[in-house]
């Protein structure tokens, strides 16, 4: 099990974030499902940016 | 492939600022869910305007604002605009689409690299530190409000004015100042209404609209002006010292940019806040059980705020134009097509929100499109979901009930929209 602690995400364009340890179960991304783990195709629920606009948040 | 045409006195109603000022808006829900089942993506050829889709479904509305490279904000007026009132604007500007230039009105690289100057000032993290200085605003507000009485209208003295202050002393402006702030944002938004625009304007004539807006500009403009030198000589920790000194590939950021981006933030920044602000108090008025949820389970309004934007739509359209021909829901868009995004109808789309006419804070998911979307989306949306979620976390438990004290009313406005009258009565808990 991976033992990592649980990092955030936010995407650049509306400032969304990503908690890997809450995920987006209204979207099917169940609590605890990694970054690397989302689907590529995935898109910011809040504004529509590609993955790839996202970036690791730093405490 | 012919486009399919809207009736045109099917749609001619919404393209005039009076029928979004009928009841709580009842008329415009009607057509849009009318145009949603019959004409979900179609023309509207209205005398004296150019033709635009009309774009009414949730998905198409995210669709093209995802895709700002093909959907353009900057070659055309941002926001319906008849063929007259273009033609003016044209000679005014000496040939461009606006007087402002905001970041609404611009396209990539212009817009990511204006939009990235204020961006981390507008992140929760960075607006999560400001929760005290709004918490013993809203908490003043609301004991002004609640001195004036019985029957006091809480649009007029506290829903326009709360996000107003905060907002502007974000910006730095003084509080002196703040009443002007909000007398241009009316000037601007509400153009059309008699109780909101510029006194002494003609509001049928699209001539004076131009001048309204020419005013308005260069009341800003010689506001802002000294603000930003100032700011320039010596930075202070307010917002307009971040755009003064902003840069744009390493050089300053030209002047009329810069008035522009204090102009959406001293407007946009609070008069859509207003609106849903009011909204949510003349729904809790209107529904005790919704009050009384809402008050005894704090932890709900969060998802209360989110519905109350979806609800109010505030901003009722903005418009695109296509760069190049593009297929949308079966349709042939052509290259400098203009389609005319209906945020309103978007959040009411039955095929997005499950009973879109029922009010429910306990909506989950609830994606509205009220803050926009794509690259565009709302530069302030987190500021204001933190201004609403603290006034109505300070202003429920004062409250034992509440009720309309006489009709509410609407601005009449095809822009930016909401209730300008919301006389409450109630009882103190
Ligand atoms: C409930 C309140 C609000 C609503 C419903 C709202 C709605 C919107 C919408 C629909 C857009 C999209 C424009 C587009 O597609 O081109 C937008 C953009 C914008 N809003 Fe808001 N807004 C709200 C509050 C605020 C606040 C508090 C600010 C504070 C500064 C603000 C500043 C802006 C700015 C600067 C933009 C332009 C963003 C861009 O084009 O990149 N808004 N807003
Ligand atoms: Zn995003």
């Amino acid at each position: 099990m991976n033992t990592q602690p649980y990092l955030k995400y936010q995407c650049i364009l509306c400032g969304e974030i990503y908690d890997e340890e809450l995920g987006v179960p209204e979207f099917n991304i169940a609590p605890g499902t990694r970054w690397a783990d989302v689907p590529e195709d995935w898109l910011c629920m809040a504004c529509g940016a590609p993955k790839s606009e996202y970036v690791l948040l730093e405490d | 492939m012919t486009a399919p045409r809207i009736p045109t006195e099917l749609i001619a109603p919404a393209f005039n600022p009076a029928t979004f000022g009928i009841g709580k808006r009842e008329v415009i829900d009607q057509l849009f869910t009318r145009l949603r089942k019959d004409y979900p993506l179609a023309v509207a050829e209205v005398p004296g305007y150019d033709p635009h889709w009309i774009v009414t479904k949730y998905d198409d509305i995210r669709e093209i604002t995802r895709q700002d490279a093909i959907f353009h904000s900057a070659d055309r007026s941002k926001t319906l605009a008849s063929q007259l009132a273009e033609q003016l604007m044209r000679n005014y500007t000496g040939g461009l689409p606006t007087i402002f230039k905001t970041l609404v009105h611009m396209d990539d690289p212009e817009h990511a690299e204006h939009r990235a100057v204020t961006q981390p000032h507008f992140y929760p993290q960075a607006i999560a530190k400001l929760e005290p200085q709004i918490r013993e605003t809203a908490r003043r507000y609301i004991d002004e409000f609640l001195a004036k009485g019985q029957g006091a209208d809480f649009a007029t003295e506290l829903a326009f004015r709360y996000p107003a202050e905060i907002v502007l002393s974000l910006i730095g402006v003084p509080k002196q100042d703040h009443q002007k702030m909000l007398d241009l944002t009316h000037w601007l938004f509400t153009y059309a209404d008699p109780d909101l625009c510029r006194p002494g304007a003609n509001i049928t004539d699209p001539q004076e609209i131009i001048k309204t807006w020419d005013i308005v500009y260069n009341e800003f403009k010689s506001y802002y002006e000294s603000m930003i030198h100032a700011r320039q000589q010596c930075p202070v920790n307010d917002l307009t010292s971040v755009i003064a000194n902003g840069k744009i590939g390493g050089c300053p950021m030209n002047e009329r940019n810069m008035i522009s981006y204090l102009v959406i933030a001293s407007t946009a920044g609070h008069d859509t806040t207003s609106a849903t602000t009011a909204m949510g108090m003349w729904t809790l008025a209107e529904n005790p059980d919704i009050f009384r949820k809402v008050r005894d389970q704090p932890s709900l309004i969060p998802g209360f705020v989110e519905e109350t934007i979806r609800w109010t739509s505030p901003v009722q359209q903005f418009v695109r134009s296509a760069t190049e021909d593009y297929v949308l829901r079966g349709q042939q868009i052509r290259k400098g097509d203009l389609l005319y995004l209906s945020y309103v109808s978007g959040n009411r789309d039955e095929d997005a929100f499950p009973e879109p006419f029922r009010f429910d804070p306990e909506r989950s998911p609830n994606r509205h499109i009220g803050f926009g979307y794509g690259p565009h989306i709302c530069l302030g949306q987190h500021l204001a979901r933190l201004e609403m979620k603290i006034l109505w976390e300070e202003l429920l438990p004062r409250l034992a009930s509440v009720e309309m004290a006489a009709p509410g009313k609407f601005a009449e406005s095809e822009f930016v929209c909401g209730p300008k009258s919301v006389p409450i009565n109630y009882t103190l808990a």
